[in-house]
């Protein structure tokens, strides 16, 4: 691994594709009404299915009678876990000291959260399906729902037999001596934060269409997934088709922010009634059931402790985590995940050479937890952030200066955290510098002192951040998930036209991903944009990308083996155009589709024509025996962290509590940008996520753990008027790591703004005396802030 | 197929052309012009009115068709996201704009938006930021965080002749 | 979220409707805009066997302005016809205020008048603003027409006084009396939310500046739209300063009921942090106002 230093560049622009600002190609077919997601898809003899879900949280089933809805005019079948193949739901992935759960394709014996699927009613259209589920009749018996983390009801049953405490994690480490720097500590700060579940709540719910064809033993499937082919090995494990004859096709997918990465029940589900049917099957899931039934995120307690001496120098922290995983725990992407992370990542931009943590994890008699966009980044760094301001206050030093005065340096790089992570570059004080510029810090001050007076309460926060991206096997073993290798490859072939097809197996939920392979793909191959495509994925054409998009990686993973190929594709060019313009291939350059020989004047070929020629000419095969233009990368990045500031000005109204985020800039630094409006787009979009999460969403229940959130009337989603227009500044870091020095950008504003918001809130009724304790901080949360400054007097 | 006798026939001209169908009177007139006539643009994103994906103007003004029902279509004038660009293949100057403005990426609101744009231009022109956030308001986008719908609202307002 | 099945009729009457409406009784539910039902019957919380359809009926659209003496609008008026209407901005202020926090603009294309009166959601603005007002209800059956103060037509939650062959045709709103002014206030999550709390607040001064009439109406805080009956005789017959306003509004007691979206306490202290602002607003609009009633 070469030290590079940390010292950022700033974007100037570059000759290629590569980091130009270019349309995206993927928005003429979606503007006009012509984007293909799956509720799009439709078959001959196609049948609909409705899933009958469980309204209590916590049951043992007693009975289940289909026979009404059967009889149902339009209803081909009513399908119980009794009537298909036993199939759960569990990934090979391996965590010292997590517990496993599977989770049962349909519920058998018992449900463990309203929603969960207890029987699948397939007919003629959605509209009769959901009139025969009505006529499902489930008889329960009732038990006492487990609805917080390590919480026991009176009664308390189990939610796994096997599990009498519903743990499923319980341990802790400790990097250097955090007893001793605890102990003799100077100051010591505490913090407890609680954060609400939540949910990624892409605007298009998930979906699945399958169709068995018995005669030919496939299985094709049509799903809204960001894992086509991890989705194919679950498919193929459930029904028992061979791997290679299930098919995961996908097209246009609307958002999935990591709720749709792992494979879900009801697409087993689907694809098993299609096996016993033997007719396409299509599932489009409702509102309703997504927020109930598909994965939530979040649900965590954090207590942290810093330790510092008295110039504020960070001499150790303490973490005490408590998870939320839901009714399952089927997968190490889900039930661990957020407490897990959050742990891991806990000491951020920060030099603390001492640490530890401890992190508990229990079921709850609610929907399974998975990745949401910036998971378990986001608890750690509100936590903390909040944390160092309220350090920053007590000891009565700046807070921009308290976080100067801890963080990693430009001469660090790379840096290892105490925690295993190795920080390859990054411009960590830039960002918070230039935060301060744009936040205009010190004429805010000001404002904030006269607003005060006449009444108003604005607020500052600020958060600087650091996350591992790209997520290849170096940086998922750094993280300390050692089974879980990175495995992608990307193929880029041209035709005999000299166009370019790019197949990949980690497609786009909207990140652009057609445009920035496409912009990689044709500089590297010096041909115009518009040669290249990117092809909707299909498990059977596109190359093994077992993880499939998510956790900011597929611009790192996919741009590398796309770049790497394209690479070998161009030499292989070159050779054969050598070959016929019988000179030396390397001294042969190619731009805009054309090849020039500059040793002499203006002898040149296009690259179509050098490709049609190889095509044709047999006697081409003396200089390259082997004339195909389709080359297959693998590639596996180095660890990569990007890093941001975020920061956020909001205006607080003490009577009703109602919160006005008047400003949020940010600056970001995603390495080699490919395309600065996809990086910005990401960026954004990503910060207004977090603003709901820290302002609006929150999943709610009742004293019986039954969920009360269930239509977008209940679950708030930020609208245009509750976000403000975002300045946004570019740092560049190039990764020495990382093909082109490229680095993820897809999580970044989630983590930043939630942290920024609230401390914006404590920084506005910091004269309370009041703190943030919880995200999100509803209008009364923040009303009862002011009422306990009150109370206090 | 069979008749079933509760079906009802609906006369509607969407995009232009007048079509007569016979629906299940409970039929969304979502489900109708993604279904019935396949007009797949139109997207659900919540069913219940709150979203807006599935806004199309009815007789002129924008309207959640998935609270509205297919026999009520009839003899009303509908125009979906497939209707807004009056040449196919070339863009409306309200779609140009959201593409040079990135006012979209997964592109599923896209077509709600471009609806109650339509409609909010059609009325008002050199809109503040403001007003134009207010406008767009009952359209959520879980991707963009807005910034490029508003900026292509203010290049719309601009480019297109009107 | 599709709907149960039903059947559909569209008469193109008021009597026509009426008829039907009889002859389907309980079975049966009118549709107007739709945008409170339509949710309703996608989740399946509504299943009627027959919707009979409003939106043909061109007599029940429109709104007249009696010359002065206030105002009727018809039951399917659209809500953002009645919002930009000219005669509903000089004959009801209050109600042209209020209009814009319903909803969105694409609801509101839709959404009638006579739609969100008739759903009597003790969360919605209208509500409270004809409670305030103190509009009148015209309710048309088969055996005739009958009308009924606004106070004594929201009877609970989503319970209006109407017989299911009882058709809302419109509302009669009546002029506003001399020095009298106005004002909403609502705090709501997110902006087109239905609000946590609403206030709206009606004022009429005597010559000398002393309060003669007070209508303080809230939603949010009850079944129905509540009245701070307390807090509005309080206030007659005193000059409307912040002071005794805010004594005002203390006096008045509230035990709204708790939900997801607030603690009865916070709803409480809402009320009156709004009614304060409602009525200082409403106070404020008096200025350089003499006898003409203005927003
Ligand atoms: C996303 C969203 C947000 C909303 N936000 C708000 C908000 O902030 N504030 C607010 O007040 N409202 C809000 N609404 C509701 C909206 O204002 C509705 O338009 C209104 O509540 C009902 O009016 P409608 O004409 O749509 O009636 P419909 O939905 O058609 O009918 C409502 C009920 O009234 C009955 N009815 C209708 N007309 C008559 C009549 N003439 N006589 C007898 N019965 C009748 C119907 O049978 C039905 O039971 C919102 C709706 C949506 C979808
Ligand atoms: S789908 Fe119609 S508003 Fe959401
Ligand atoms: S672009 Fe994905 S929801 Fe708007």
């Amino acid at each position: 691994m070469a030290a590079v230093t940390g010292t950022s560049v700033r974007p100037t622009a570059p000759p290629g594709l590569i980091g130009t600002r270019v349309n995206r190609v993927e928005d003429a077919r979606l503007l006009a009404g012509r984007g293909r997601y799956v509720a799009d898809v439709t078959l001959p003899r196609i049948k609909h299915a409705a899933f009958v879900r469980a309204w209590p949280s916590h049951a043992r089933i007693l009975s289940i009678d289909t026979t009404r809805a059967r009889t149902l005019p339009g209803v081909v079948a009513a399908l119980t876990a009794a009537d298909l193949p036993p199939a759960t739901l569990v990934d090979g992935n391996w965590i010292p000291g997590l517990a496993k759960t599977p989770q049962p394709v349909l519920a058998r014996d018992k449900v463990r959260f309203v929603g969960e699927a207890v029987a699948i009613v397939v007919a003629t259209s959605r509209y009769v399906a959901e009139d025969a589920a009505e006529l499902v009749e489930v008889d329960y018996e009732q038990l006492p729902a487990v609805d917080h983390a390590g919480r026991r009801p009176s009664g308390h049953v189990p939610i796994l037999d096997e599990l009498p405490d519903d743990l499923i994690y319980d341990r802790g480490e400790s990097f250097g001596n955090p007893d001793l720097m605890f102990r003799d500590a100077p100051h010591v700060f505490v913090k407890d934060l609680a954060l609400a579940r939540s949910m990624a709540a892409p605007l298009e719910c998930r979906g699945t269409v399958a169709s068995y064809d018995p005669a030919a033993g496939s299985l094709d499937v049509w799903c809204s997934t960001q894992s086509p082919h991890l989705l194919r090995r679950r498919l193929s494990a459930a029904s028992g088709v061979a791997e290679h004859r299930v098919r995961v096709m996908m097209h246009d997918v609307g958002g999935g922010f990591g709720q749709k990465i792992a494979a879900h029940p009801e697409e087993l589900a689907i694809a098993l009634a299609s096996c016993a049917l033997g007719i396409p099957v299509k599932w489009i899931e409702d509102r309703r059931e997504n927020l109930m039934a598909a994965p939530h995120a979040r649900g965590q307690r954090v207590h942290l402790k810093l330790a510092t001496d008295d110039d504020g120098r960070f001499l150790a922290l303490r973490a005490r985590i408590v998870g939320d995983a839901g009714a399952y725990s089927f997968n190490a992407a889900s039930a661990l995940i957020e407490p897990y992370i959050t742990a891991r990542v806990m000491t951020g931009v920060y030099r603390i050479d001492h640490y530890g943590y401890h992190v508990a994890a229990g079921l709850t008699n609610k929907s399974p937890v998975a990745p949401y966009r910036g998971v378990g980044f986001i608890a750690a760094q509100t936590a903390r952030e909040l944390l160092i301001d309220e350090a920053a206050r007590s000891l009565g030093i700046d807070r921009f200066e308290l976080r100067r005065r801890n963080m990693i340096r430009p001469d660090d790089f790379p840096y290892r955290s105490c925690t295993g992570l190795v920080f390859d570059s990054g411009s960590y004080l830039e960002a918070l510098t230039t935060v301060e510029r744009m936040s205009a810090y010190d004429d805010f001050r000001c404002e904030q002192e006269q607003a005060r007076a006449s009444g108003r309460f604005i607020g500052l926060g600020i958060s600087p951040y650091v996350e591992p991206t790209g997520w290849g096997t170096e940086a998922m073993n750094q993280i300390g998930w050692h089974s879980f290798p990175s495995n992608d490859s990307a193929r880029v072939s041209m035709d005999i036209s000299g166009k370019v097809t790019i197949s990949i197996g980690t497609p786009s939920q909207g990140q652009g991903i057609e445009t920035t392979l496409a912009q990689i793909s044709a500089e590297v191959l010096g041909i115009p944009l518009d040669d290249v495509v990117v092809s909707f994925t299909d498990s059977s054409s596109a190359p093994t990308s077992l993880a499939g998009t998510r956790a900011s990686r597929a611009a790192v993973v996919s741009g590398g083996a796309v770049g790497l190929a394209s690479q070998d594709l161009r030499e292989r060019i070159l050779k054969v155009a050598g070959a016929l313009m019988e000179t030396d291939a390397s001294i042969l350059t190619v731009a805009d589709g054309v090849i020039t020989d500059p040793s002499e004047d203006a002898a040149s070929m296009t690259v179509a024509e050098v490709v049609q020629k190889a095509f044709q000419l047999t006697e081409i095969r003396s200089a390259e025996p082997e004339p195909n233009f389709t080359a297959t990368r693998f590639y596996d990045p180095g660890a990569t962290y990007g890093n941001a500031c975020v920061g956020a000005v909001v205006e607080v109204d003490p009577q009703t509590g109602g919160v006005r985020v008047l400003r949020i800039v940010g600056a970001e630094d995603c390495g080699t940008v490919i395309n600065q409006v996809v990086v910005e787009g990401q960026f954004i979009g990503g910060m207004a996520q977090g603003l709901g999460g820290a302002l609006l969403e929150r999943l709610a229940y009742d004293e019986n753990g039954e969920i009360l959130t269930t239509t977008f009337m209940d679950y708030l989603l930020p609208t245009s008027t509750e976000v403000p227009h975002f300045e946004v500044e570019h740092l560049e870091s190039p990764s020495p790591y990382t093909w082109r020095g490229i680095k993820g950008v897809g999580e970044s504003g989630t983590i930043g703004a939630p942290a920024a918001i609230a401390a914006a809130i404590a920084d506005a009724l910091a004269h309370t005396g009041s703190t943030v304790d919880r995200l999100p901080m509803l209008p009364e949360d923040v009303r009862a802030m002011v009422e306990q400054g009150e109370d206090r007097g | 197929m069979t008749v079933q006798p509760d079906e009802v026939v609906v006369t509607v001209t969407v995009n232009g052309e007048t079509v007569r169908h016979l629906v299940d009177p409970r039929t969304t007139a979502a489900d109708f012009l993604r279904d019935g006539l396949e007009l797949t643009g139109t997207h659900l994103g919540c069913e219940h009115g709150v979203c807006g994906a599935c806004t199309v103007l009815l007789d002129g003004r924008s309207v959640r068709s998935c609270i509205l029902y297919a026999p009520q279509l009839d003899g009303c004038e509908v125009t979906t996201v497939e209707g807004l660009s009056p040449v196919p293949g070339e863009l409306h100057p309200i779609q140009e704009a959201f593409r040079e403005c990135h006012g979209l990426q997964c592109g599923f609101c896209t077509p709600g938006f471009l609806l109650t744009v339509h409609e909010f231009l059609s009325e008002t022109k050199g809109a503040d930021e403001d007003e134009i956030r207010e406008a767009i308001s009952g359209n959520l986008c879980r991707c963009t965080g807005y910034q490029g719908i508003v900026a292509a609202v203010q290049r719309a307002d601009e480019t297109w002749q009107r | 979220m599709k709907p149960a099945p039903f059947g559909y009729l569209a008469p193109r009457s008021v009597d026509e409707t009426l008829e039907l409406m009889a002859s389907h009784g309980d079975d049966a539910k009118v549709i107007a805009g739709g945008q409170s039902l339509g949710p309703l019957l996608n989740l399946r919380l509504a299943t009627p066997a027959m919707v009979i359809d409003l939106n043909r009926i061109l007599e029940l659209a429109g709104i007249s302005a009696h010359d002065g003496d206030g105002l009727t609008i018809g039951a399917m008026t659209r809500q953002h016809d009645a919002e930009t209407s000219p005669a509903v901005a000089a004959a009801c202020p209050l109600l042209a205020e209020a209009l814009p926090y319903v909803a969105h603009r694409t609801i509101r294309n839709r959404g009638t008048i006579g739609g969100s009166l008739a759903h009597s959601d003790p969360a919605a603005e209208l509500p409270a603003v004809v409670t305030a007002v103190r509009a009148e209800m015209v309710i048309r059956s088969r055996s005739g027409e009958r009308t009924i103060p606004a106070e004594e037509f929201f009877l609970g939650y989503f319970t209006a006084a109407l017989e299911p062959d009882e058709l809302l045709v419109a509302v009669r709103v009546p002029a506003v009396p001399a020095r009298t002014t106005s004002a909403w206030q609502e705090f709501a999550t997110r902006s087109g939310d239905y609000a946590i709390v609403g206030v709206a607040a009606v004022i009429g001064l005597d010559g000398a500046g002393v309060v003669d009439r007070a209508s303080i109406v809230c939603s949010g805080i009850a079944d129905v739209p509540r009245q701070l009956s307390t807090a509005q005789s309080a206030l007659v017959g005193q000059e409307p300063t912040s002071a005794v306003i805010a004594a005002a509004v203390a006096a008045q007691h509230t035990d709204p009921p708790a939900d997801l979206v607030g603690s009865s306490s916070y709803r409480r202290h809402l009320v009156g942090v709004l009614a304060q602002r409602a009525l200082e607003a409403a106070t404020e609009r008096q200025e350089g106002n003499d006898d003409r009633p203005t927003g």
